[in-house]
């Protein structure tokens, strides 16, 4: 099987390289640019498309198409980033594919799995197409240990114009948020159990405590934006395994527990003594939040 | 300005899991995908900011042709509505509802902007209004967090995952919006009384020229993942004895 595949950064293309070596016998990325060997080492050929001034990483959808239309590779695997989205789907729908989004696993013989219905199952399917697009994020593919080192032939391809060009008029890097969820031992998710903003501050203290971060719902961080939307966990946030959640005031649904249900341990707090949360908790305490949380806090230091 | 808002129809939460794994949706009602109640929510703001028509525009299965669907998509804003109802494109992949909502929009005519969410609530794959746009051949961008009609173009904020970015549109164009571009309105009861009597057109397949498209992607299975095991040791009630066994229980995991 013929795998290519794109990503806007290095680091991912390098890894999704060395994940398609796993499933097929040649791996061949397309690149923006003069090859850095550093950066693609893993491809048995690199497809390098010429720079062009003042272009968006968009603009090359067209190259693409034409390259893959005129190829054909069996699969093609993207970075699920939102501009990798953006270009895939164009791409799909230039070459009459649909493109397989998030996918969590990926087999030898195209089988791909993602999460359906708000994390309520989990759907396994295929590309019916000539060539399937499939968009995989980090860790999905195990790497192959031989990738480091096969380097391959480069062929500069000519640019294709775009017929629409989008215009870009400004540009400006979002602040960074400090917090790492992704890499934290302990976390300490916040709900709709929570009254007011400020209250978050109490979860702080537990998290501090415990030596863990602090995460919450997507009615916290998208409804009340009491908390920045890179801290929400669940089905289209972060999808964490911790070795202890904490949840307070959390209820249980399933689009949240998605993206904590790998956590080693799950303990609860929940006024709602039939929160489904605590069907999917080791412990639990039915109890107000504002009644327990400070004598708990006061007693775990 | 002309806005198309496209929304889809999907089941609402209380899906079944039965017994082998499987998902019922016998008992769950069908509802407007929770994403794009903030794109609906977007054109009516865009109208209410400036001026034009906004119309609602959703494909799918005979079922998705509901009198209370229909009003609640008339109540939120949007002052017509199109079905295309018709059991040959339920189910369908990303593909084929994008050529579905190409033929509805065709069949529309003149539009200066669709709106579409982000994902769809059910099977989020985040790009019908990719696709689309590329189909009718406009300029098409996802991940947009604010719109603003400045001398008959649009200018869009696109959140991206480290980057903001500030982008001039030429219409007609396809836009996608975030989920937290808006708090979607609770419509009062006076717009849900109004949205009765707004006008809404039901076409079949036929009536907008498709004929179904092939599948370009096979469905294997759609199983509900396995339940991780807990303990479920719960205590109830708030006193210093309760929350005494509740620390003893949990202080080992916390060492």
């Amino acid at each position: 099987m013929k795998i290519w595949v794109f990503a806007e950064k290095e680091s991912a293309l390098t890894e999704l390289c060395g994940g398609a070596r796993q499933l097929g016998d040649r791996v061949e990325a397309v690149v923006i640019g003069t090859q850095d060997q550093q950066g693609v080492n893993g491809a048995d050929k690199v497809w390098s498309i010429p720079t062009q001034e003042g272009a968006m990483l968009e603009d090359y959808t067209e190259t693409l198409a034409s390259l893959v239309n005129q190829e054909k590779p069996e699969l093609l695997l993207v970075a699920p980033t939102k501009r990798g989205k953006l270009i895939a789907g164009r791409l799909a729908a230039m070459i009459g594919a649909s493109v397989i989004t998030d996918v969590m696993e990926l087999t030898q013989g195209g089988e791909t799995k993602r999460m359906v219905y708000g994390g309520a199952a989990i759907r396994s399917e295929k590309a019916a197409t000539a060539t399937a697009i499939a968009m995989v994020g980090p860790g999905v593919l195990a790497v192959s240990p031989e990738a480091a080192t096969s380097q391959g032939e480069v062929e500069t391809v000519d640019f294709v114009e775009p017929k629409m060009k989008l215009k870009l008029i400004g540009k400006e890097q979002k602040p960074k948020v400090s917090v790492d969820l992704a890499s934290a031992k302990r976390v300490v998710g916040v709900g709709r159990g929570i009254a007011q903003a400020e209250d978050i501050a109490m979860a702080r203290q537990l998290a501090e405590v415990i030596g863990g971060e602090v995460g919450c719902s997507r009615p916290i961080a998208e409804g009340e934006k009491w908390m920045p939307k890179e801290c929400y966990i669940g089905v289209s946030g972060l999808m964490l395994a911790p070795e202890v959640y904490f949840a307070l005031g959390i209820s249980g649904q399933v689009q949240h527990m998605v993206g904590v249900n790998r956590s080693k341990v799950v303990i609860a707090i929940n006024k709602d003594k039939n929160a489904p949360i605590f069907k999917q908790a080791d412990y639990g305490l039915v109890a107000d939040l504002y009644k327990v949380l400070p004598a708990l806090i006061e007693q775990l230091k | 300005m002309n806005i198309i808002t496209c929304f889809k129809v999907v089941p609402e939460e209380d899906i079944i899991i039965t017994s082998n794994g499987d998902l019922s949706f016998e008992r769950a009602k069908m509802t407007i995908s929770n994403y794009d109640l903030n794109s609906i929510e977007a054109g009516t703001q865009l109208i209410e900011a400036n001026s034009g028509t906004l119309m609602g525009l959703s494909v799918g299965g005979l079922k998705i042709d509901d009198s209370k669907l229909k009003k609640n998509v008339l109540s939120r804003g949007p002052e017509s509505l199109y079905i295309v109802a018709d059991d040959n494109l339920d189910n369908m992949d990303t593909h084929q509802t994008s050529l579905a909502l190409k033929a509805a929009i065709e069949k529309i005519g003149a539009y200066d902007l669709v709106l579409c969410g982000e994902g769809s609530a059910d099977l989020y794959a985040q790009q019908v209004g990719v696709q689309l746009g590329q189909l009718l051949n406009v300029p098409t961008i996802n991940s947009i967090s604010k719109i603003t009609e400045v001398d008959g173009k649009v200018i869009v904020e696109r959140t991206l995952e480290a980057e903001v970015e500030t982008i001039e549109l030429t219409l007609p164009a396809v836009v996608s919006v975030t989920s937290d571009i808006n708090l979607p309105r609770i419509a009062s009861m006076k717009q849900i009384l109004a949205a009765g009597k707004k006008p809404s057109t039901v076409w079949t397949a036929n009536d907008v020229n498709l004929a179904k498209p092939a599948n370009s992607i096979e469905v294997l299975e759609t199983k509900a993942p396995k339940q991780v095991d807990r303990k479920q040791e719960i205590i109830e009630g708030d006193s210093e004895e309760a929350i005494k066994q509740f620390i003893a229980k949990i202080s080992g995991e916390l060492k």
